[in-house]
């Protein structure tokens, strides 16, 4: 509380003040719509643990429910399914089974009518001490794999991409839940009282499959939502067009004049303390969110590690400008960071979604995502920041083993695809789960998507039980009435 | 316990020797295996805490197992009980406990226990279920005896609690709040000055009247309940495309609040409003999200999954809104707060399950009408259209022919007698070209290039995408993206048309894409040969005699009279004159006929689902409400609409203890920001019980005796002393009542996001109060790689108010979104009151805040002049309904002075005082 309200104002301090808003609370925090904001706390206090929100400052740093091993999250996000057999997930039986039918395999996948089998479409080789194969398509990702714990047995809900990337992002195959992003900072908001507790950096070709839901904040407050923010496009709003900055520090400085008159006539009201205080922080986000995303002060060579100097693959340069970005956020304590690679649907020409031209698209689409992604990674690490920083690699779910009829790519595949994650508390080097010899099905050590967003949760010090919110007489949590640990990959 | 789904078959069990006791003495539950369950499974399957949906601590819950598969204990039988798999695998992601294998002696013992028949028995348990059915709400309404009011409640509670109504509040701040309350906009200066002044004993009964007859108050309490029923104007899902007919249903909303529809009917009509003359009303039934049938897998599990979630969403939508109850959770296993079983969760999908989402013809006579009007209408295009093509100049025939275009092109020559035809595409605009229909006309003006008439087509190559992209497409008379050919070489292609029988052809005619939506893939340079018989192909038209494409300049359709002869010119506008009016009728026809109300046809067969998966269905369900509140039933085979009936008619009969109750508690939100039962959805066991059970009850008693009438009850409520009352706090009650559950002062709040707007446009003088109709946009682009990018600067539909705004679900407006606006994606039954930085952010920067206080500066110097003071007081005037203090002028005048009259009105927009109903 200190560290934030040192900057603001005699009026903002007095506010803000932690005593001061502790001995108003009972009178200033008095009504019913409040109680709702504070997560119903005030409802059901004794049957659950939720956050208390200080209205006057709900990015405030709140404690987790047991000590965690990662401060903040950075979730490399690649939209459209990424086929798990062109990556980690290496199955030497198909080659030999190549261009032959699946016997007894399905006649009918989510597009349509299935061809043969096919082999994976790039060479693999092993790396690191972990001998663990991984595919010529990602040859800098490639060699992190000793850090990375991957989990090859996920399986998801539903094979069409919006509800699947729902469920990826929100535990439900249906608009409208909370994002993963979304219960993380209300549980515990940021280190950083300057910026966005939550930011969606979207893919420089497009958003991605799902939009805005998946960084969207459901029922939970819209204090908890996502903000947009990209190397491309700044966060709207920043600033009025038009208006000089004279007539606005005027417009700020009488607006918070009336204000606190008003309030004095209003005494004991938190509401109207926290709009006041929420002005002194958004003037606070005009200064430091334009900063942030200023990167003319990263050396040269760091902008060559990430690729962000390859002026000649437009996309690629900006994806990396989006994973330095995402390393400056974290650097000032955003908590939650959602880095989109791959965009709208497409046919598969700018995401992940090969149908029909997989190896084709994925030439391009893997160019795009590796040296910025594994620069990401190892910078995090030289900087020392991967200790208190988990990153996640995922997407929304995999591909068939087969090529579709008549294509040259895969169909949708939900029983097994591959998901990983790096970082604090993380077990490196491992690989949990394991799908059947030609890729298809998870068979062992099975894991609905479920539980590795409570494996995030816990590694941040969550408990996926308790952390709930009442919504339409539900006790709703990120993991529905699921979940549980994958501890084989925590250290 | 996790799923034995994919567990092959029953694991031979490895049956360990050790053994408690002597071999003949029979394992004794309590003494032997509950310490057991105690020790390693109630943290997890006992009491509240029931993982998995399995409990081990009441024997009639333990005996019927967890949600994910049948029994866990199948008496006799350890080796094919899932309770013993568990806790004996080797698979340590499904070991049960978790933390640890239990001992040897320990799974021996419960193995011969289930051996032996698995005696648990009855009496021994150390706790009871609770009965779910003895619960207040699903008991009759309890009205005391007596004459009573909303006061008389409120104090009665006061003097328990020591509590005391606050003194009335000023009378302007008072018409301020029932203004925000009941119609969403502030109300005028002028109008508080006249009440305030206005000494008629009845004033405030009057000033209320007028607010209830105002067409605004439909616009405000519609939005409450479009709310709750996630209303929207999209699809939702990744594509969210528009759902361009859905705004019939907010229509019928907003006019039935207005016309103080009886609460009954209302409900009625929503389910049954097909029956009862009111078409629209009955798109409370499609109010969700649902998958469109391109996005559904073609697999049939993804079709039957589909099915089920959209069952789904109507069956919540029925039980949340109108009784309060979420019986979703049944969808999986048995509600385990609530006394609703699979069983009734499916058999309240037995009601609807006849119901597709889906645009429905509406039978109002305008709309029959209309209709008749745009059928005949588009005859007479598509004859009008056939005789143009006659006017198109003939190929090679030295003039210039128009460029090609995405949507239509005509080819016309001499007539010549052949059997086969071939288009050869030789370049496109971009990527592999494509072709929605090639149609090939006699000269009696019959298309024979028809597979129905006997056509066949080939091609050099295509790019199938089943139900889009295939080759029979081109001669399938169909037209538009989805009902195309694709060839597989980028940039050309060829199509050839073999007739039934030699035709004598004088013209062809083909496109892109008939529906206007595609421009790329288009054909650039082609050429068109019949077939000479023998190795002979005959050149009848080409690309070469016309203009150069030209990107930039693409008019879509546009007929072009070009080398026609005068005569020829002049019909020829004649007929496109007459075209343009009749396709502008039939756009506007088109608007008024149809309604996103769902599609009635025959039930599916609904059987109780194990696990609520669709690929494990049971025994058929019947129609049946929820057995807890009685047992009327249809059979399995009755009708679609009488399904819906015997629901409605349930619903609103007036001995159902919910449908009041929970109706008079949303109304009382609507105005205090809580209700008296604080969870508006939940009735059940989970829920809150409301703070004043009878005031409750004689609410819902009321509003049954008024006929059902929710103007009615608006005037009780604002009308008492309990509404009136000052919302100062008094710390000495705050440390009592500090939720202000007990109503001793009223609780103010901030406006919402559609208030905020809509009262800043009412002030600035901007707000256009057209209603009804289709929504205007909030964003320029929807969806696709740009995602939807909002409006910044509004004219004209853009000033409507925000409940006419186009309903983009999922993607709240931009400036206004921030302030807890629901996204339509799940049901919001209370709004949240959060604050953040970026509402800041948005309200104080925003184009929209830029604008309107530019508006408001202006109207206020229109209306006083040059004259500073004069300004500022009016437009505090027009913001705050009251006049600035001495101090504020002296802080204000020079800011206005030196920054201008805007800059005030842009900090009026921001201020507290401006954003809180007092």
């Amino acid at each position: 509380m200190n560290k934030s309200s040192g900057q603001l104002s005699l009026a903002g301090h007095a506010l803000l003040d932690r005593r001061n808003f502790l001995s108003n609370s009972a009178t200033a925090l008095g009504s019913i719509a409040l109680a709702n904001l504070l997560g119903g706390d005030g409802l059901l206090a004794s049957e659950s643990d939720r956050p208390v929100i200080d209205p006057a400052n709900p990015y405030a740093p709140r404690a987790s429910h047991f000590p965690a091993k990662a401060k903040n999250v950075i979730v490399i996000f690649c939209a459209g399914a990424v086929s798990q057999l062109e990556t980690w997930d290496y199955k030497p039986e198909l080659i030999k089974w190549d261009d032959k039918p699946l016997p007894g395999g399905p006649a009918v996948t989510f597009q349509g009518p299935a061809g043969n089998l096919a082999k994976p479409q790039y060479p693999f080789r092993q790396y690191g001490e972990s001998g663990k194969w991984v595919s010529d398509m990602i040859p800098h990702l490639a060699e992190l794999t000793d850090d990375i714990a991957f989990v090859h047995s996920l399986t998801s809900k539903s094979n069409t991409h919006g509800p699947a990337e729902n469920f990826l992002s929100t535990g439900f195959v249906l608009d409208g839940f909370p994002s993963l992003g979304s219960w993380v900072t209300y549980a515990l908001g940021s280190e950083s009282q300057d910026l966005p507790a939550y930011v969606a950096i979207p893919d420089p070709r497009g958003v991605p499959q799902n939009g805005s839901n998946n960084w969207g904040p459901g029922f939970l407050p819209a204090a908890f939502q996502g903000t947009t923010l990209s190397s491309k496009s700044p966060v709207r709003h920043l600033a009025a067009n038009g208006v000089s900055a004279d007539a606005d520090i005027a417009a700020r400085s009488l607006l918070q004049k009336l204000n606190a008159k008003h309030i004095e006539a209003n005494p004991g009201d938190g509401k109207l303390a926290a709009r006041i205080a929420s002005y002194e922080l958004a003037a606070r986000m005009q200064l430091s969110v334009p900063e942030i995303n200023d990167l003319s002060t990263e050396p040269e060579h760091i902008l060559k590690m990430y690729g962000a100097d390859q002026t000649h693959n437009a996309d690629k340069a900006a994806f990396a400008k989006n994973c330095i970005l995402a390393r400056r956020l974290v650097e000032k304590g955003v908590r939650f960071v959602q880095l989109f690679n791959g965009a709208y649907a497409s046919g598969g020409k700018l995401n992940w979604d090969g149908h029909n031209a997989l190896k084709e698209q994925y030439d391009v689409h893997a160019e795009i995502m590796d040296q910025p992604a594994a620069a990401l990674i190892r910078d995090l690490k030289q900087r020392g920041l991967l200790e208190s920083t988990l990153v996640v690699w995922c997407t929304e779910f995999g591909r068939m083993p087969f090529f579709q009829k008549g294509a040259k790519g895969r169909d949708h595949n939900p029983d097994g695809f591959t998901c990983w994650m790096t970082g604090a508390g993380v077990k490196p080097g491992v690989s949990h789960g394991v799908t059947d010899e030609l890729g298809q099905k998870a068979v062992e050590n099975v894991h609905p998507l479920y539980h590795f967003n409570a494996t995030i949760l816990h590694l941040l010090g969550l408990d996926y039980e308790r952390l709930s919110f009442e919504h339409n007489g539900i006790q709703r949590r990120l993991t529905n009435v699921e979940g549980r640990l994958i501890r084989e990959i925590l250290a | 316990m996790p799923s034995l789904r994919h567990l092959v078959a029953p694991v031979a069990i490895a049956i360990f020797a050790a053994n408690p006791g002597s071999a003949a003495e029979p394992i004794d539950f309590v003494r032997d295996v509950r310490p057991i369950f105690e020790a390693h499974c109630y943290e997890c399957h006992a009491g509240d805490t029931q993982e998995s949906g399995l409990r081990l601590d009441v024997k009639s819950v333990a005996m019927k197992g967890g949600d994910n598969h049948g029994p866990d204990i199948v008496p006799g039988k350890s080796n094919h009980s899932p309770l013993v798999e568990f806790i004996t695998t080797d698979d340590s992601s499904h070991l049960m406990p978790p933390s640890g294998r239990m001992s040897d002696t320990e799974i021996n013992t419960l193995v011969r226990w289930i051996d032996e028949g698995a005696v648990w028995p009855d009496g021994v348990d150390l706790v009871t279920l609770k009965d779910t059915r003895d619960h207040w709400s699903f008991k009759p309404l309890a009205v005391p005896h007596g004459t009573h009011s909303i006061d008389s409640f409120v104090i009665a509670k006061h003097r328990d609690l020591g509590l005391e109504m606050s003194p009335p509040a000023e009378r302007s701040k008072w018409l301020r709040r029932v203004t925000f309350d009941l119609t969403g906009l502030p109300p005028t200066y002028e109008q508080v000055t006249a009440f305030v002044n206005d000494d008629r004993i009845d004033a405030y009964e009057r000033a209320v009247d007028g607010l209830l007859s105002s067409a605004r108050y439909g616009e405000r309490w519609g939005q409450h309940w479009l709310d709750v029923v996630r209303y929207a104007d999209t699809h939702g899902f990744e594509v969210n495309t528009e759902r361009p007919n859905a705004w019939p249903y907010r229509d019928y909303v907003i006019r039935a609040f207005n016309s103080d529809k009886p609460y009954n009917r209302f409900i009625q009509e929503q389910l049954t409003g097909d029956l009862l003359g009111e078409d629209a009303a009955t798109g409370f039934l499609v109010t969700a999200s649902v998958l469109l049938p391109g996005q559904i897998g073609k697999d049939e599990p993804s079709i039957r999954l589909a099915r089920q979630d959209a069952l789904d969403e109507i069956v919540n939508n029925i039980s949340q809104t109108f009784l309060g109850l979420s019986v979703g959770c049944a969808r999986c296993h048995d509600h385990k707060f609530d006394p609703i079983t699979a069983e009734d969760y499916y058999a309240m999908q037995a009601f609807v399950a006849g119901v597709e989402y889906g645009d429905r013809e509406l039978r109002t006579p305008e709309a029959v009408a209309a209709r008749q009007q745009a059928e005949w209408a588009q005859a007479r295009i598509k004859a009008i259209d056939d005789e143009l093509s006659r006017y198109v100049p003939l190929a090679n025939s030295g003039t210039k022919r128009p460029m090609v275009n995405a949507r239509q092109n005509v080819d016309r020559f001499a007539s010549i007698t052949t059997d086969r035809l071939r288009f050869n595409i030789l370049s496109t605009n971009n990527l592999e070209p494509c072709i929605d229909e090639l149609e090939v006309f006699n000269s009696q003006g019959v298309n024979v290039a028809l597979s129905a008439s006997g056509a066949t087509v080939a091609a050099s190559g295509s790019n199938t995408s089943p139900d889009r992209h295939e080759l029979r497409f081109a001669i399938d008379g169909e037209y538009g993206n989805s009902r195309s050919w694709m060839s597989n070489e980028m940039g050309k292609g060829w199509l050839e048309i073999c007739f039934q029988d030699p035709q004598t052809i004088d013209r062809v005619v083909w496109g892109r894409d008939r529906q206007g939506k595609f421009k790329d893939r288009l054909t650039i340079d082609y050429s068109i040969e019949v077939h000479g018989g023998g190795e002979a192909w005959i050149n009848v038209a080409d690309s070469s005699d016309r203009q150069t494409f030209d990107p930039a300049n693409q008019k879509i359709g546009d007929f072009s009279t070009d080398g026609l002869t005068p005569e020829e010119s002049i019909a020829a506008k004649a007929l496109i004159t007459e075209k343009r009016s009749l396709e502008k009728l039939v756009r506007t026809a088109g608007q008024q006929q149809q309604v996103f109300a769902g599609v009635f046809r025959t039930p599916d067969d609904i059987r109780l689902l194990n696990r609520g998966d669709p690929e494990q269905p049971q025994d058929p369900v019947a129609p049946t409400i929820p057995s807890a509140f009685g047992d009327e039933s249809l059979p399995l085979d009755s009708d679609e609409s009488q399904r819906r009936q015997l629901l409605a008619d349930w619903l609103v009969r007036s001995d159902n203890p919910l449908t009041a109750r929970v109706m008079v508690n949303r109304i009382w939100q609507g105005h205090f920001g809580g209700g008296l039962v604080e969870t508006p959805s939940d009735f059940g066991n989970n829920g809150i019980p409301p703070s004043h059970p009878e005031l409750l009850d004689w609410l819902a008693a009321e509003f049954i005796r008024s006929g059902w009438s929710v103007k009615q009850m608006h005037r009780l409520i604002v009308l008492s002393d309990t509404y009136r009352q000052s919302s100062q706090i008094r710390d000495d009650f705050a440390a009592i009542d500090s939720d202000v559950r007990y109503f001793w002062r009223y609780p103010s709040h901030r406006l919402e996001a559609e208030a905020i707007r809509d009262s800043m446009l009412a002030v600035s003088g901007k707000l256009n109060l057209k209603m009804y109709g289709r929504g205007y946009d909030l964003f320029n682009q929807r969806g696709g790689l740009s995602g939807f990018v909002p409006v910044e600067s509004y004219q004209g539909d853009g000033l409507r108010r925000m409940i006419y705004a186009h309903k983009v679900r999922r993607e709240t407006e931009a400036v206004f979104g921030a302030f807890d606006c629901p996204d339509a994606g799940q049901s919001t039954a209370i709004r949240l009151e959060s604050t953040t930085p970026i509402q800041a952010l948005n309200l104080f920067n925003s184009r929209f805040t830029i604008d309107q206080s530019a508006a408001l500066a202006q109207r206020v110097i229109d209306e006083v002049g040059n004259d500073v003071v004069k300004q500022i007081t009016r437009s505090f005037q027009h913001t705050l309904q009251r006049n600035p203090g001495v101090d504020e002028l002296s802080e204000i005048t020079p800011v206005v002075r030196q920054h201008g009259l805007a800059t005030l009105c842009r900090v009026l927009f921001n201020s507290n005082e401006f954003l809180f109903v007092p």
